[in-house]
């Protein structure tokens, strides 16, 4: 019986689609979270998953891997939205008015949700996007945008004063 | 967690990418990424390392230097020569006139 042996470039590439398979949404999301462009989103993530290519070899583990892209991402797309000047892409008044009272989980109070989150400026935007979609708490935030906590928390709170009163402007408040 | 968080959490839930990512991104990488069956492409003939095409340049030179000395000397040499035959023709074509001409005084 002979055993079949990688040699350490096909391991890495192999680890290389494992890391991706496993973190691409999360990169992915990220970006498109804060530029709020799927097509630009896609680039991004993709730049992302080719700079871990190049630093495999500086991956000690999963779990590095993961806080590597995630930090990575996180900048790239930082970068990007100011590169392209896209903030804010969608004016607060051009986010559609909801005919009808939106129920919990409802698509449209979703994507209102996602077009207020997308004028806020870039650091509480991050903020808030890697609490809620990446579940992280603040320490972590603080961890990953390499910013002061208490800064983190600030920002947690006042964009969640200002959707709150943007939502109940829009007849959206609190059920 | 209020409505509002609750809502956000819904609203900023992971998407997954285009089904094509993962091939672009491996078109991207332009072949690096080997699938398990075929392996690894590799080149043919390595290319040589930093140091080694140093040292190659460098031997190179040398050669150039040590093989244009080398032919300078010998156009050098083939310039000498041909003076020579040339101081010899000229000096022969003296001599024969001088006999001819010291001839025709014995005569």
């Amino acid at each position: 019986m002979t055993a079949t042996v990688l040699e350490p470039s096909a391991q890495a590439a192999l680890d290389f689609a494992g890391l991706m398979k496993q973190h691409q949404a999360m990169v992915f999301s990220v970006a498109y979270h804060y530029l709020h462009d799927r097509e630009v989103a896609r680039e991004v993530a993709q730049e992302v998953f080719l700079g871990l290519h190049r630093n495999l070899a500086a991956i000690q583990s999963p779990a590095h891997a993961g806080f590597w892209l995630r930090k990575v991402a996180v900048q790239r797309s930082i970068d990007e939205g100011r590169r392209r000047l896209r903030r804010p892409q969608v004016p607060l008044e051009d986010v559609a008015e909801p005919a009808v009272e939106a129920a919990p989980g409802d698509p449209l109070l979703g994507e209102t949700l996602r077009k207020l989150i997308a004028t806020l400026a870039e650091a509480p935007r991050m903020v808030m996007i890697l609490r809620y979609q990446e579940d992280l708490d603040p320490m972590e935030i603080s961890e990953v945008l390499e910013i002061p906590l208490a800064t983190v928390k600030s920002h947690l709170q006042r964009s969640l004063a200002l959707l709150r009163e943007k939502l109940a402007r829009r007849g959206l408040g609190e059920r | 967690m209020d409505w509002l968080e609750q809502e956000l959490k819904s609203a900023l839930a992971r998407k997954e990418p285009p089904p094509e990512f993962a091939e672009g991104v491996a078109k991207a990488l332009d072949g690096v990424l080997p699938d398990a069956a075929s392996g690894p492409r590799r080149n043919l003939v390595a290319w040589p390392s930093r140091t080694a095409r140093r040292w190659l340049a460098a031997a190179a030179a040398i050669l150039l230097m040590v093989g244009g000395g080398a032919g300078y000397r010998w156009h050098q040499g083939v310039e000498a020569k041909r003076q020579v035959m040339l101081a010899f023709h000229i000096a022969g074509g003296r001599l024969n006139h001088l006999r001819t001409h010291l001839k025709e005084v014995s005569q």
